[in-house]
């Protein structure tokens, strides 16, 4: 038992000072030759929850529309529920056609009772009394309702 | 014994570069998704609520007929008069304003009819539909 032990304590006490230092060196060299990557996991981990939680993913009416031009203009709530009024007066929602009286129906849903804002995309072409007819049933549903508007030229 | 004491120490770690590859990824999915609508536009105020005693005074009320012309008290104005109407009717008191519509009439104006009472610094704006 003692054996193997006798053999290798010689061995360890017979190496130079110098030669230790040459292998202790050598090792510590190939410890730091690959860059310590975990701080920069962990900023890239909190930024990437940071855009998780500030994300706001809203339905597009899918339709581009000809907006009317205002003075008054102010940027609106993004996380909104969107309506477009297109110039053949057809109301788009998520990409397809809706009918006036699916709107209060379409608000409530989207907006899980956390009581989204409502944006209505209008073209400039569209009928007006549909327009006051979707303002009016979404008013029901959501107290802040806008109409959206041509960005103001700087 | 000759592996053990040779230079390369023998290490067993996790190979974390996909990981990084793909919170990158997500990373910058959600930084381009963050800034997707962008969309500038008037809120009309309505007070119904509050404006039980304003409720008093009648709203400056703006007809838009199906013809296209804009019509206040029967007379036909254009849209640059309608800031200056709401401004001289509210001298005292910012007052609100009805745009009522008939089918047929332009949605652009009707909103251009709401913009300029807003700047006139009404209180309360409100579209309402014409039924005929």
């Amino acid at each position: 038992m003692h054996q193997p032990l006798r053999k290798y304590i010689p061995a360890t006490i017979t190496q130079s000072y110098f030669q230790m230092r040459a292998r202790n060196r050598l090792i510590e060299s190939t410890d730091t030759d690959a860059i310590n990557v975990s701080p920069l996991i962990d900023v890239v981990f909190i930024l990437l929850i940071f855009f998780i939680v500030s994300a706001t993913f809203v339905t597009l009416p899918g339709i581009e529309v000809n907006r009317p031009q205002a003075v008054t203009g102010k940027a609106l709530e993004k996380n909104a529920v969107i309506f477009a009024l297109s110039g053949d007066n057809e109301i788009k929602y998520a990409g397809s056609t809706v009918q006036l009286e699916e709107v209060p129906g379409l608000v409530e849903q989207a907006s899980k009772d956390k009581g989204k804002p409502v944006v209505i995309q209008v073209d400039q072409w569209a009928d007006a009394s549909i327009l006051a007819k979707i303002v009016a049933l979404a008013r029901k549903k959501s107290s802040d309702v806008s109409i959206a508007t041509r960005k103001p030229r700087a | 014994m000759r592996r053990r004491l040779s230079p390369e120490p023998e290490r067993t770690e996790i190979n974390v570069s996909p990981l990084i590859d793909l919170v990158f990824i997500l990373l910058i999915f959600f930084i381009v998704a963050t800034s997707f609508v962008n969309e500038v536009g008037i809120t009309p105020k309505h007070k119904d609520t509050a404006s039980s005693s304003s409720n008093l005074e009648e709203p400056i009320s703006f007809d838009l007929p199906s013809s296209g012309q804009l019509l206040q008290d029967g007379m036909v104005i254009g849209l640059e008069q309608v800031a200056p109407l709401v401004r001289s009717n509210s001298s005292d008191k910012p007052r609100s304003v009805l745009v009522r519509v008939s089918p047929g009439a332009r949605a652009g104006l009707a909103t251009q009819v709401m913009d300029q009472a807003m700047l006139a610094g009404a209180q309360a704006v409100k579209l309402s539909p014409l039924t005929q």
